[in-house]
């Protein structure tokens, strides 16, 4: 069995945080695929602040095992569902 | 007066739930036990929908939903909005296990993660004082808030310490009311401690007999002002003592009785219920929880407000010479709610119709 493609898994990664976002932030009336991969978290998009900016850190940590240390790359990472898949894949692909 | 309660929400909720009496209650998962199951009264998720009150609100957690619910229709019907509630306004919260359901919650992120991975939205809301924060911001109220932690006495307290701030002018109206949950936890801690009956029913009048108890939650909120506002306003009082509830006029009065089967202690009741008036506990309805006085207010109001009494549900084990209520026209024009802790210590609520005041 070939291995998923890196567009593949950001997608799944995608599929799976917006559940994640849901869940864990109460966002209430909306369904995981009423959310666009590139909608804006922040703002205009999803409506998120800068609490729930703090909880996407456990959650990705709790989630992913990975850590957000750089909260100056935090801003890039947080700006869309892909940035944030795009991150995790990274930090799960890195060399150790 | 506002109420989330196990048969939904509002005063018609609570009166429908008077009128038709006992129900079963519902199951919920109690981890450890046999056959895994424990009953509970809890509320109905669709009762705990309503965008406008909990705009405010997408973090909260389910007692403060609850609360704000209770507090945001008792609001209303007291002629009080959002926009109109300012800084002469003052809100009291009574709870004896407050949040307890996210306490544990955030607990159990710390033992499953670590310090560093536990949500801080959890642990802000795992204070008790949580639920008056967000009833002061869906009302727009800049008044004092307080909360008040105690296992029996808490909504007493708010009731005295409401009748303070309006007695010195420090607040026009108050927001008072009590809410508790029913979480896993609960649930899983009266299943394995108070023995939950095998038909359901919790038996008020057993008084101390092995009776056990469903537990219950919900929310009820009264809006108390000097004067008492609507002309179908009832005057509440409180007062601690031996002596709390006497005085009761046999042909006019009645006297509810928080006893619920949490505690063996609740023989101390069987005296009062031979006090010589009709008598009456509605925590078959509620289910048992340690914020039965202020569902049981919320009942004694609605009993002066439509001018008829309620049944007590479950009248089994009453004693001979106690006084029962049936449900029906006859006017009763006090009610006095009596609350008895472990150590035989007493409060009541007493509340009066003050129409032709």
């Amino acid at each position: 069995m070939p291995e998923p493609s890196r567009e593949e898994e950001i997608g799944q990664l995608c599929a799976r945080l917006k559940e994640l976002l849901i869940s864990q932030l109460n966002i209430e009336g909306i369904t995981p695929d009423r959310i666009q991969d590139d909608d804006a978290l922040f703002g205009d998009g999803l409506g998120l602040d800068s609490l729930d900016a703090v909880e996407i850190v456990v959650l990705l940590q709790r989630n992913f095992g990975v850590e957000v240390k750089d909260m100056e790359k935090g801003r890039e990472i947080f700006r869309t569902v892909r940035s944030l898949a795009e991150f995790v894949y990274e930090q799960q692909h890195a060399a150790p | 007066m506002g109420l989330v309660v196990p048969r939904g929400r509002g005063v018609d909720a609570l009166g429908r739930a008077l009128e038709e009496g006992w129900r079963a209650p519902a199951s919920v998962e109690a981890q450890g036990l046999p056959g895994g199951q424990t009953p509970v009264y809890r509320v109905p998720a669709e009762a705990m929908v309503d965008p406008r009150a909990l705009r405010a609100a997408r973090r909260a957690d389910r007692l403060t939903r609850m609360a704000v619910l209770a507090a945001w229709d008792a609001a209303a019907e007291g002629g009080l909005t959002a926009e109109g509630a300012g800084a002469r306004v003052g809100v009291i919260f009574a709870t004896a296990l407050g949040p307890h359901a996210t306490t544990f919650a955030f607990l159990d992120g710390i033992l499953d993660y670590g310090q560093a991975g536990v949500s801080p939205t959890q642990f802000s809301h795992a204070v008790h004082n949580a639920a008056a924060a967000y009833i002061a911001l869906a009302l727009g109220i800049r008044g004092p808030a307080l909360t008040f932690t105690q296992f029996h006495f808490g909504f007493h307290e708010a009731v005295r310490m409401a009748g303070a701030w309006l007695a010195g002018g420090r607040c026009e109206a108050v927001l008072v009311g009590a809410a508790e949950e029913c979480g896993t936890v609960q649930a899983s801690i009266a299943a394995r401690r108070l023995a939950p009956p095998a038909d359901g029913r919790i038996r008020p009048f057993a008084f101390g007999r092995p009776a056990g108890t469903v537990p219950g939650e919900g929310a009820a909120f009264f809006l108390l002002t000097p004067d008492g506002g609507a002309s179908d306003a009832a005057r509440i009082e409180v007062a601690f003592g031996a002596e709390s509830a006497a005085g009761i006029d046999a042909e006019t009065g009645l006297l509810i009785l928080d006893a619920g089967g949490l505690s063996s202690e609740e023989a101390a009741y069987a005296d009062a219920a031979q006090a010589g008036v009709p008598v009456a506990s509605y925590a078959p309805v509620f289910g048992g929880t340690l914020g039965l006085s202020a569902f049981h207010a919320s009942a004694a109001a609605l009993t002066l407000r439509r001018e008829r009494s309620f049944a007590t549900p479950v009248p089994d084990h009453a004693p001979e010479r106690a006084l029962r209520v049936e449900t029906g026209g006859r006017p009763v024009r006090e009610a006095v709610c009596l609350r008895l802790d472990c150590a035989g210590r007493a409060a009541a609520l007493r509340l009066r119709c003050s129409r032709g005041r």
